[in-house]
């Protein structure tokens, strides 16, 4: 009985302890497989391209999205991002906020919706920037324009970095040219009436003041503005040797082709928006003789410079402006930074942006710990239809 | 002293530019009773003609009559497409109004259609063809002189056309009595179309004259420019003609002396300050007549 008894409770153990690793097994490839799966699903990460790809700025958000298809697609080449030890692909992912609050109001939600984006770069003009940050700073969404220059943008939250300088900085380059490079003490500044215009416009005079210029006249105009020809008698009388201007191409370019009808020979200096292949199409020879400082300029004979400016015209079929090239450089920052942080956290890629020093297009930069990039300025002017490097 | 004149000079040459579209707008409340918003799309969209068939190689004149020719069968396709069926279906104003404004955003759409003519501002060719000249301290854009000259020659070619010819007399019996004037054996419907025809000719070359004289072109370049047009009409009178051409001055005037005294952010409402201005003091505009109600 007892022999006959003992065979089934053996068998009976062996049956339990087979149920129990096959549960095991069963939890642990289902285990596994999940894990899998999580994985595979996050073989990419997305990172948003915001700015106005349609309007009278689609011309700088179209180069955004183009500068950032490029790095993503040369970092995929390579391979992808290493972040740990897995890596990713990267996908961009655009956004059209065409230059309008509401309109950016919307893609950001959209966007910090989204957990599998990392980043965003964009978007395009200061106020526009400043309306969708502090979306992104209350989701830990890194957020790094490539062109906004207000002052107060950065200033937002942690996660707010700009790849672009301040204004400050950008026209303290631009008052030296008109003061000390072409040696005016009489200046005059037009400015539109947005709100970066107006610092902008702020920033300049307290810069010309502080290198022993005079600013004769000061006058805002609208951006849609294209009769200047008030504007130009006033900074006539007033004996303005060197106009500043505020504003884009859209308000410059016009502005120029006021002065040359006017028969007004003065020279004009703009801020790095300037540089793109537009002021000339619009202006033509009233464009001859417009200076800029810009961070970023494709005629640099420096062949790392080069092989980016060549790559980009082939893809393309127009050379990078300097904003377009500091679209390019965020994302190359960001990227970076996601390795360096060596984990998919948001705070440790804020961290290690702080931390970087990114050899880029658009000059060597570095993070302050406001998050305002610090880079060098090139002067360049227009010069037979075409930029060229200034010389003095 | 200077700065008067120069402003002077530069908001007459405008405002001759504007009463060139104000007239457009007149003649068709004239004959319809109706505002027709699309006008200011039609100025837009006769610059863009401009450009585009210079970009062609057309050369500046050819493209300037085209874009003339095609301005005004656009003018005519509206109020053929459009207008005329609410016309047939007596419906009430407020739907033929709001249908203007409608075909003005289409039209403005379609000047910011990509691989077309893309949203961004262009360059357009100069109308400085005769370079500019400085008398004492005054400079003198001849394209201002060209947007005067041709501008007073246009407005008196319509004015003759409406007072001397034979078209002229029956859109005049037209604008007075449509029913009766359709019993004497006027094809009205005819004329209708030759006042749409006429508008989106004038807006045209308002367009080209404009555009070649700041050298760059928008697809939103007609919103403002429609809307100043239709305070100088409103404040010379609708529907009078030379009511259109007082107006056109006084609004380019004013503004530019708004820019040159009150500042530069004056300049675009001082044309609606004026309109405000003058509907208070003569609520039919500086030359209007006390409309004769219908019965």
């Amino acid at each position: 009985m007892s022999k006959e008894g003992e065979y089934p409770y053996i068998l009976r153990i062996i049956h339990d302890i087979m149920k129990k690793l096959i549960a095991i097994f069963l939890t642990l490839t289902l285990m596994l497989s999940l894990v899998a799966c999580g994985s595979s699903q996050n073989q990419t990460i997305k990172i948003a391209v915001a700015a106005p790809m349609t309007g009278d700025n689609a011309e700088y958000g179209i180069g955004f999205a183009n500068a950032a298809k490029l790095m993503a697609s040369q970092w995929n080449e390579k391979g992808g991002v290493k972040i740990g030890n897995k890596t990713y692909k990267v996908e961009i992912v655009e956004f059209d906020d065409k230059s309008d609050s509401d309109e950016a109001q919307l893609i950001s939600e959209k966007i910090v919706s989204d957990p599998n984006i990392w980043g965003v770069i964009g978007h395009f003009a200061s106020g526009i920037c400043m309306v969708a940050a502090p979306t992104y700073n209350e989701s830990k969404y890194v957020n790094i324009s490539p062109s906004a220059s207000h002052a107060d943008y950065s200033k937002i939250g942690e996660y707010i970095f700009r790849n672009n300088t301040v204004i400050v900085v950008e026209t303290k380059t631009a008052a030296e040219i008109a003061v000390k490079d072409l040696g005016a003490s009489k200046i005059g500044i037009l400015s539109i009436d947005t709100e970066w215009g107006q610092s902008a416009g702020n920033a300049m005079e307290e810069n010309v003041k502080a290198i022993g210029g005079e600013v004769v006249l000061r006058q805002e105009v609208s951006t849609e503005a294209v009769d200047f020809a008030t504007e130009v008698a006033n900074f006539k009388a007033a004996g303005a040797e060197v106009i500043m201007v505020a504003g884009m191409y859209g308000t410059l370019a016009p502005f120029a082709v006021a002065c040359k009808n006017s028969n007004y020979d003065v020279n004009l200096v703009g801020c790095s928006n300037a540089y793109t292949e537009n002021l000339i199409s619009i202006a033509g020879a009233a464009a001859e003789g417009i200076y800029a400082p810009v961070s970023f300029f494709a005629g640099n004979p420096d062949p790392k410079v080069q092989e980016y400016v060549k790559a980009y015209t082939e893809k393309y079929g127009s050379a990078p402006s300097a904003l377009t090239t500091q679209a390019y450089d965020s994302v190359g920052i960001l990227l970076e930074a996601m390795q360096k942080a060596g984990k998919l956290d948001r705070e440790a890629i804020k961290n290690a942006i702080y931390q970087i020093q990114y050899d880029g297009m658009s000059g060597f930069t570095t993070f302050d710990s406001q998050g305002d990039a610090q880079k060098v300025f090139t002067k360049i002017v227009v010069k037979d239809g075409k930029f060229v490097v200034a010389e003095f | 002293m200077h700065a008067l004149i120069g402003t002077l000079i530069n908001g007459i040459a405008l405002g001759m530019a504007y009463a060139l579209i104000a007239v457009g707008y007149s003649m068709v409340f004239g004959i319809l009773r109706l505002i027709n918003f699309a006008h200011g799309a039609m100025y837009a969209f006769g610059a863009y003609m401009v450009y585009f068939f210079v970009s062609l190689k057309l050369g500046l004149l050819p493209a300037i009559m085209l874009s003339i020719l095609m301005s005004g069968i656009l003018a005519l396709l509206i109020d053929k497409v459009a207008l005329e069926p609410l016309r047939k279906k007596k419906s009430i104003p407020i739907a033929t109004l709001i249908t203007t404004v409608g075909m003005s955003f289409i039209i403005q759409n379609f000047l910011s259609i990509e691989y077309i003519f893309t949203s961004e501002k262009k360059g357009f060719p100069s109308l400085n063809l005769f370079g500019s000249f400085t008398v004492g301290n005054v400079t003198i854009q001849s394209s201002q002189l060209i947007m005067f000259v041709v501008a007073l020659i246009l407005l008196a070619i319509l004015t003759l056309l409406v007072n001397k010819t034979k078209i002229g007399l029956a859109m005049r019996a037209t604008e007075q009595n449509v029913k009766a004037a359709n019993l004497m054996g006027i094809n009205v419907n005819f004329i209708i179309s030759f006042t749409f025809f006429l508008g989106g000719a004038t807006a045209a070359i308002a367009g080209a004259l404009i555009s070649g004289y700041y050298q760059v072109i928008s697809p939103t370049m007609g919103s403002l420019i429609g809307l100043k047009a239709f305070s100088a009409a409103v404040v010379g009178g609708i529907g009078i003609l030379y009511g259109s051409v007082v107006g056109g001055l006084v609004v380019g005037v004013a503004e530019c002396l708004a820019a040159q005294y009150l500042g530069s952010n004056v300049r675009d409402p001082m044309a609606f300050v004026i309109l405000i201005i003058i509907l208070i003091i003569k609520p039919t505009g500086l030359f209007g007549k006390k409309g004769i109600s219908k019965v």
